[in-house]
């Protein structure tokens, strides 16, 4: 049985004030297997957050079920919480306590006994490399390490799932990937990760499983490895060119093009600016017909970029605009 | 039931860390007004020895009233910031409306013992003025103050879930700040027979009830509200803001 299952979940919260209900989740459906790493990639705004409400009982859905190990996290909420940990997107450790008391008040809530939680908390905060900082109020620490007292506080109930929202907005590069060797650590000791996240990276790093979201729905669900593959083509080729008649036509007829999709380019990057995506099969020449084909199209070239195709390149499939708001 | 303690362990550990500053905080104004009108203006012949009888369990009632509602709204405005400390609660094995419950029991012992503090701190003030008619009836005087320290926390968790955070000096000035003067916390209810049946519009004040409570335990021999209408007051007060406030703050922290 899956320990995490989200049947048709959807969420419209009420609009404030004149404003329009805002449909932050629209029947979203996945389940996790025990453990996992299972991301939900999407841009802000996607219902990553509103999902991972929904599962924490923080929000109420608006229908749909979430069952956590067979807990209807709506009908069960208490024996569904003892089974769920969150460390959240902002860092809301209690500011009145020590490191130390964060986590042991933390297993007093769920009912350790003292002998446990002590034992618990000091494996943890050695686990974490945070056990030099166990005195210290919260708000002394750094990001990353705030980040880890996070992590060690959602292990100290032994949670079934942890919901990691978010974890490395924030941090520098260097504090990232000290959370994402941690986080790969305990997950090989068999703890079931569900993380959110816009960053690509981390998503192709850390998760096994993922499902890219965009506008509150599932655009796709799959391994990294069979997204990427999921493509047309080998690689994927960037043109951005200012162009005065339309280059799509010349260059989708060229040999080794196998798909061509316009891009969205953000604004401020110049109006007539436009970013071709080019799907194609490394070929030899290729590079020399396509720059030919945009000169004889009478376009400017700016910008070229020749790549492996990354989880960005599947989401611009999917939805034809960057990840990156 | 063990997150409810574990919980309300937590918030009177951290208080206690504070015990200081709380005290001064709610304790400095009433303690100086008894000074002044129950000690310095009595001996100066300018108000009658008995206001301070009357006044002292005014006070205690308004020391009770500010410590529940400060009591609750000072960690509720953490819990609500942008931070979000309450999840942290919220997330614990326990239902929503118990971790309302939670804040209003960790206020309700900020009140009493601002209460139970500020009462023998008065007398002491009033020596050889005017307190020898106060005389604190102990076992009537303790469970009032529990009931009157959860309706002073139940009243700061409604106002706390009910008013943004930046009207909280607002809150002081239009709110509180004439519930004090009309709370019936400078005179006793009973006597405000002699303006007529204005004297039942001081039943919609929360105060009015707490005021005649500590009167009753404290003061016995000065005129007070007939029992059966206190407890009514107090315990329909008690149930409503309970209600209210727990449920507005499930609105504030479930989204």
């Amino acid at each position: 049985m899956s320990i995490l299952v989200v049947e048709s979940l959807v969420k419209t919260y009420p609009g404030a004030r004149k404003s329009p209900p805002v449909e932050a989740v629209r029947g979203v459906s996945f389940a996790v297997e025990r453990g996992e790493f299972f991301g939900l990639l999407g841009p802000n705004g996607a219902g990553k957050s509103t999902t991972i409400g929904c599962i924490a009982t923080l929000v109420r859905p608006t229908s749909g079920r979430v069952l956590v190990d067979g807990v209807d996290v709506v009908k069960q909420p208490r024996d569904a919480k003892r089974r769920i940990a969150v460390v959240p997107q902002t860092r809301n450790l209690d500011r009145d306590l020590t490191v130390r008391e964060v986590l042991t008040y933390h297993g007093r809530y769920f009912g350790l006994s003292a002998a446990e939680r002590e034992a618990r908390a000091d494996r943890l905060l050695a686990e974490l490399q945070i056990a030099e900082k166990a005195n210290a109020k919260p708000a002394t620490l750094s990001g990353g390490q705030q980040q880890r007292v996070m992590i060690a506080r959602a292990l100290m109930h032994d949670p079934k799932v942890v919901l990691l929202d978010e974890p490395t907005t924030g941090l520098d590069p260097q504090a990232r990937r000290l959370l994402w060797e941690t986080l790969r650590m305990l997950h090989e000791r068999g703890t079931t990760f569900i993380l959110t996240t816009h960053y690509m990276e981390e998503a192709d790093r850390l998760c096994e499983r993922l499902a890219i979201l965009d506008h509150g729905k599932v655009l796709t669900l799959d391994t990294p490895g069979a997204l990427k593959k999921s493509l047309p083509g080998a690689q994927v080729l960037d043109l951005w060119v200012h162009a005065r008649q339309p280059l799509a036509p010349r260059l989708q007829a060229l040999p080794g093009v196998l798909n061509l999709e316009p891009v969205a380019v953000g604004s401020g990057e110049g109006d007539s600016l436009e970013r071709l995506r080019l799907f194609v099969d490394p070929a030899d020449g290729l590079l020399d017909r396509v720059l030919h084909a945009v000169r004889d199209g009478g376009a400017d070239l700016r910008h070229v970029n020749l790549s492996q195709p990354s989880l960005e390149d599947v989401y611009i499939h999917l939805t034809g605009r960057e990840l990156r708001e | 039931m063990t997150a409810f303690l574990a919980l309300l362990r937590r918030d009177l550990v951290v208080t206690s860390r504070h015990a200081g500053p709380l005290l001064l905080s709610t304790l400095t104004q009433p303690v100086l007004v008894i000074l002044v009108f129950g000690n310095i203006l009595p001996r100066l012949g300018l108000v009658a020895t008995t206001f301070g009888t009357i006044m002292v369990p005014g006070l205690m009632a308004i020391t009770m009233l500010m410590a529940g509602v400060q009591g609750v709204l000072i960690p509720l405005s953490q819990d609500l910031s942008g931070s979000r400390e309450v999840d942290e609660r919220l997330l614990a094995p326990i239902g929503v409306f118990e971790v309302s419950l939670e804040r209003i029991v960790a206020g309700a012992v900020h009140a009493a013992a601002a209460g139970l503090v500020a009462g023998p701190v008065m007398i002491v003030l009033m020596h050889n003025v005017g307190a020898g008619d106060v005389r604190p009836h102990w076992p009537l005087l303790l469970p009032l103050v529990v009931v009157c320290g959860l309706l002073s926390a139940a009243f700061g968790l409604t106002l706390g879930t009910q008013v943004q955070p930046r009207f909280a000096g607002l809150l002081f000035a239009v709110v509180l700040g004439p519930m004090m003067l009309f709370g019936c916390a400078y005179y006793p209810w009973a006597s405000l027979a002699k303006i007529g049946a204005v004297q039942y519009l001081f039943l919609l004040n929360p105060l009015t009830f707490v005021s005649e409570a500590m009167r009753l335990a404290v003061t016995p021999n000065a005129p007070h509200m007939p029992v059966p209408l206190l407890l009514v007051g107090l315990l329909g007060f008690l149930a409503f803001f309970t209600i209210v406030g727990a449920r507005s703050f499930e609105k504030r922290t479930i989204l």
